[in-house]
């Protein structure tokens, strides 16, 4: 019962806030809003605390039937493991915590029942996404939050702007729902269910043989749905529609475009372990495109003025990190740094909104600086958020984050590659960072003089849940202290071992991955943890010195000294220019031709043609396009006469 | 009851020809509209007892009616109802009260015709779903197109006298085939059995020679081709969707090409089981082209309502595909993929239909319908742009609409029965995306700049009539497909699993409601 209403009192939230109390005023639709998620969270929370008394063994809660046809059955079937479970809390928890913030950042508008009403409509989709005992549920969800997604991207429509981004977000996730599709295809063809548990108990059970032809399609299945984790999950080559996904209200940036919605990919792989870990090759195809990803994203948010476009490279290159874990076999990493990232990120956008709020929404950073003065509490949460994602030791990104650097590294000898791109990631990571600090909240104001005046605090309503998030990225971290740090009263690798009945390694393999964990020298994970500490402190102070004071000289003569490779970043690699010119436009120009040449010219000609060609057998008139009705009847009765005379004799 | 039972198809079925009947004897238009909307709403009542009182654990042929004709040649009257036009008869007789709402307002002197026209193609296309005699189906098959021929022609637009007379030739050449291939099978079926026979049961046991077949089986199948439209043959459809009025466009994309389709299942697939399976690859890559080729046209136009036809072309071929998939080395067709054909006429009817409504709505306001004479109108007419979103995504397929689930079981049937085709097929999902996201943006979004769209109204209370009911349905098909496929599943998995030597047998009426008659269902077991 409990459970049912965790899905409930979002989907009511959406109801009455979309289609029923249009007319109420923004601060009703926000309590309205706010509390179908708090009530979700409450229920959340109480269901997992039954769950893990009553053992913590996975069940499936059955629903009804929703999609049967021939041999395939798709019932509305939920699992409350203990991954769904964590990522109830998160999605609910972090979720009432945003819808609190939104109504301090939404109070200008005039009508936020749309807002309200798509926002718990997301939180909705979310929970079927992380619920679903079956690949479809799963999808209803995952396109789901796509379609939310668009709707609060385009939020602002009237600026045709935000409309395109919220398409292009639409279309380029669709580029890879097809990918999960045809992996839902390939599962039924060859396993003839779509169901996760009845999946993983085939795939485990000690006498299940499998045979060569499922061996080789589990390859080709695990691909294909990593086609769609990088659509949702905004992975090289289909990260484009993150950074453009920053039109929207920034709450959205939070909630859907860092916590929770493009974690969507690693969580189904995480699902899916059984799967890819008898995929070797896909599981190196996905460390590479995290790891690239990561560093690649990382590059981008090094010269980005605009505080948000920052923020959201960032956001793609953390979850290259998280794809990163998931390749080399360490999801219980992945998923942890999905966890921190939640809290840590989504602080960090709404401490920008708070920003942006101050600033006028205004977001370029060169017109920031100094606002420590201004906004004291934004300027504390803030610099706890940077000081967890660069992996600042005892805060929650370096837990996370080394720990997926570790797992590389120690993933076995073809991954250290990657190992050292995500290291130069985290270089990158801290550099950016700082420097987004650095401009925002140190040295001199550079608004103009007007802003600078109406720069103030901001209410609690929203710097309340900001410290809550805060207090949140600082301790989180100490649920998975490695090995070699031994903190007295605290249990090591809590976290690792709290996934474990969910990631489970089939028998064909464990031997390699047993292997793979066998020991390895104190001094080793020392020796990596150290470098990854080096890395951070050095760009940080890098960073530090270059713009404590604005752009400072060093930045401007660096700036200059490396003209091409700042132009190429500042354009973002030229990726978008790269896609229209060679994808869309001849796609663009091939249905011009298709429609004027082959539609109009040809197939239509053809058919006229052969209309004109029958009434000139018959000794009329040619076939015009205009004249009378009558006339025209007559004309086709006497066609038909005809047509029937050549047919039959 | 029994009398109802006995009798239901054929009332439901001259109910509408009656009801025009009526109209035309009204004495004046306001009168003829209550009398039409009357009419359809009892057909529609009509309908809904052959529903509930429909067996859902039977394939065989149920609410049958046979009586002689015309006795020397074999000819008689005989209608009855299974899960392959269950849904059709339902879906039609739903959309034309909505259709009438729509016209409501029109005020002119020839009103009163075209009401009696609408039901009496009504009555065509309900009297084509239920036939199952071959010249009985004919006649309205062909009956059906009379009316649609003047609505068009006379109701239409600029052009409308080329699109109507394009749209009746095309089509009657296709039929003229058809009838050509039905004589020749009922010679056929004489030189077996020394009868003479049109009835489409007995013709199911005719086992024509193999390139007999074949040649059957393309002029069955062309005729139902055009009336679909499949590509090559659809140039048709946009000339007719641009010109015919709101309520013709509904009707054609809702229910008349929905006749091709089922043509495919009911006549060109049992009939011809091994040309079928030697011309499927061809019409499956035909349908293929079409979901590509019909989506990237789409995309290019300019005028709304030509995109929407353009899509019909794209959706269609889904439904095509869908119908004739081959699985298990040629002797059964995909239950899934069949499945989702049968449910995606329907999806597509309420979709489309709905879209075309709405394309309606704006061009009564501003009598236009070229996208960039839009923009922004969500924040004048916000309610229109739930109903257009709510029209978008069941025609895009987002799941937990109808179209989901229609176009997820005919991509998965298609993979199984070839990879290749699925796969290709599964990119029309994302161009459906493509095209339908561009018509929301450009009549929707953007900047409200045109002085013009700045007065425009919401939806009026009997806009809201005809377009809520379609929006409930498409979310109602799309969570809860199971009101539905549990009656039509015997009759696909008979189709599916026995194709190659397909029979269907005529039921004994009943008379329980399905809906209240558990016991009944246990009987049935």
């Amino acid at each position: 019962m409990l459970f049912w209403l965790i899905l409930f009192f979002p989907l009511l939230g959406a109801f009455l806030n979309g289609l029923v109390l249009r007319k109420v005023s923004p601060t009703v639709s926000h309590i309205l809003g706010t509390s179908a998620l708090i009530a979700a969270f409450v229920c959340a929370l109480l269901t997992y605390l039954q769950f893990l008394a009553g053992g913590g063994q996975a069940q499936v809660i059955t629903g009804m039937e929703w999609i049967e046809a021939g041999t395939f059955k798709a019932p509305f079937n939920f699992i409350l493991d203990r991954l769904s479970g964590l990522m109830l809390l998160i999605i609910t928890g972090i979720g009432s915590l945003i819808h609190i913030y939104a109504g301090g950042y939404m109070h200008e508008e005039k009508a936020t029942y749309r807002f309200f009403s798509y926002l718990n409509l997301f939180v909705f989709m979310m929970l079927l996404l992380v619920l679903g005992d079956n690949l479809l549920v799963m999808f209803i969800g995952w396109e789901g939050v796509g379609l939310c997604s668009y709707l609060l991207i385009g939020y602002w429509y009237e600026d045709d702007k935000n409309a395109a981004a919220g398409m292009k977000a639409f279309l380029v996730n669709r580029i890879g729902d097809i990918g999960f599709l045809l992996g839902i295809f390939l599962t039924f063809k060859y396993f003839h269910t779509v169901s996760f548990s009845e999946l993983k108990q085939m795939i485990l059970s000690a006498g299940a043989q499998l045979n060569g032809e499922q061996i080789e399609a589990i390859g080709w299945i695990t691909l294909a749905l990593f086609v769609g984790a990088c659509g949702k999950s905004a992975q090289m080559p289909l990260y484009v529609w993150l950074p453009d996904a920053m039109a929207g209200p920034t709450p959205v940036s939070a909630l859907i475009h860092a916590a929770t919605m493009v974690t969507a990919g690693i969580y189904m792989m995480t699902r899916l372990n059984f799967l890819f870990y008898l995929a070797p090759t896909t599981q190196m195809i996905v460390a590479s495109v995290g790891a690239v990803t990561a560093l690649f994203a990382a590059t981008i948010a090094l010269v980005q003025y605009d505080i948000k476009k920052v923020l959201a490279y960032s956001t793609v290159s953390q979850l290259g990190y998280m794809v990163l874990g998931c390749g080399v076999g360490a999801y219980s990493a992945g998923v942890f740094h999905l966890f921190t990232h939640a809290c840590f990120k989504a602080l960090l956008f709404l401490g920008a909104g708070s920003v942006i709020v101050a600033m006028h929404h205004k977001q370029d950073m060169r017109e920031m600086g100094g606002l420590r003065k201004y906004m004291p509490v934004t300027h504390l949460v803030m610099l706890i958020g940077v000081l967890a994602i660069i992996g600042f030791p005892g805060l929650s990104g370096f837990f996370s984050k080394d720990e997926i650097l570790w797992r590389a590294w120690t993933g076995g000898d073809q991954y250290h590659i990657q190992w050292g791109l995500g290291a130069l990631a985290a270089v990158c990571t801290s550099f950016y960072m700082v420097r987004l600090l650095m401009l925002t909240f140190y040295g001199k104001n550079r608004s103009d003089h007007h802003t600078q005046e109406h720069l103030h605090e901001t209410s609690v309503v929203m710097w309340g849940p900001l410290v809550v998030l805060a207090i949140l990225s600082a301790a989180v971290g100490y649920l998975n202290v490695p090995h070699i740090i031994h903190i007295p009263g605290l249990t090591n690798l809590l976290f690792e071992h709290y996934l474990d009945p969910v990631i489970s390694i089939p028998p064909q393999v464990a031997e390699h991955w047993h292997h793979l964990h066998a020991e390895y020298p104190q001094s080793l994970e020392w020796a990596i943890m150290a470098v990854s500490v080096a890395g951070m402190a050095i760009s940080s102070l890098l960073a530090i010195s270059m713009y404590s004071n604005g752009f400072g000289r060093i930045a401007n003569s660096l700036g200059s000294a490396f003209k091409g490779a700042h132009r190429v970043l500042t354009n973002k690699y030229y990726v978008d220019e790269f896609y229209d010119s060679y994808i869309v436009t001849p796609l663009r120009d091939m249905s011009q031709f298709l429609w004027k040449v082959v539609d109009v010219l040809i197939i239509d000609g053809i058919v006229n043609g052969v209309g004109q060609a029958f009434m000139l057998i018959g000794g009329l008139s040619s076939f015009r396009m205009s004249g009378s009705l009558h006339r025209h009847g007559m004309v086709m009765v006497v066609g038909i006469i005809c047509m029937l005379t050549v047919l039959f004799f | 009851m029994d009398f109802l039972n006995s009798h239901i198809l054929s009332i439901t079925t001259f109910l509408p020809l009656l009801t025009a009947l009526a109209v035309l004897l009204s004495p004046s238009l306001g009168t003829a509209r209550w009398v039409s909307l009357g009419g359809a709403l009892v057909t529609f009542l009509a309908s809904l007892h052959i529903w509930f009182y429909f067996d859902s654990q039977t394939p065989g042929l149920q609410f049958t009616e046979i009586h002689d004709w015309i006795p020397t040649f074999g000819i008689r009257y005989i209608m009855g109802v299974d899960g392959l036009n269950l849904l059709l008869i339902v879906l039609t007789t739903f959309l034309t009260p909505l259709i009438l709402l729509s016209v409501w307002n029109i005020d002119d002197k020839k009103q009163k015709a075209f009401l009696a026209l609408f039901m009496t193609l009504e009555c065509g296309m309900l009297g084509s779903l239920v036939a199952f005699d071959l010249v009985f189906f004919y006649v309205f098959w062909e009956a059906m197109l009379i009316p649609m021929y003047f609505i068009i022609g006379i109701w239409g637009g600029k052009n409308r006298v080329y699109a109507t007379t394009k749209f009746i030739i095309y089509t009657f050449f296709g039929s003229l085939l058809m009838l050509a291939a039905m004589i020749v099978l009922y010679v056929l079926h004489f030189q077996q059995s020394g009868v003479y026979t049109t009835n489409l049961l007995d013709l199911y046991g005719t086992t024509a020679p193999y390139n007999t077949q074949l040649w059957l089986f393309a002029a069955f199948a062309l005729a139902f081709a055009i009336k679909v439209p499949m590509f090559p043959f659809h140039t048709w459809l946009p000339d007719a969707h641009t010109e015919a009025p709101t309520s013709g466009s509904v009707i054609l994309a809702g229910v008349l090409l929905k006749l091709g389709t089922y043509g495919l299942l009911r006549f060109a697939i049992p009939l011809f089981p091994q040309a079928t399976a030697t011309f499927a690859p061809l019409i499956v890559a035909l349908g293929v082209i079409g979901i590509i080729y019909g989506a990237l046209n789409a995309w290019m136009q300019k005028d709304a309502k030509k995109m929407v036809a353009y899509s019909s072309v794209s959706h269609l071929g889904f439904v095509v595909i869908g119908s004739i998939a081959v699985v298990s080395g040629g002797a059964a067709l995909s239950a899934e993929a069949l499945t989702g054909a049968v449910y995606q006429q329907i999806n597509h009817g309420i979709s489309t239909g709905s879209l075309f409504f709405l394309v309606g709505v704006i061009y009564d306001r501003r009598h236009t319908r070229l996208l960039a004479d839009f923009g922004g109108l969500a924040k004048v007419m916000p309610w229109f742009a739930i109903m257009l979103i709510v029209a978008t995504l069941s025609s895009v397929g987002l799941p937990g609409t109808g179209g989901f689930v229609g176009e997820f079981l005919i991509l998965l049937g298609t993979f199984m029965s070839n990879p290749l085709a699925g796969a290709t097929a599964a990119l029309g999902v994302l161009l459906g995306a493509v095209y339908m996201l561009t018509l929301c943006r450009k009549i929707l979004f953007g900047p409200l700049d045109n002085e013009e769209n700045k007065k425009l109204k919401d939806l009026t209370p009997r806009e809201f009539a005809y377009l809520t009911p379609l929006a409930v349905l498409a979310v109602v098909m799309g969570v809860f497909p199971n009101l539905f496929l549990d009656k039509v599943k015997p009759s696909i998995e008979n189709l599916a699993n026995n194709f190659r030597n397909y029979r269907i047998v005529a039921e004994a009426p009943i008379a329980t409601p399905y809906l209240l008659g558990e016991e009944h269902k246990e009987m049935g077991r």
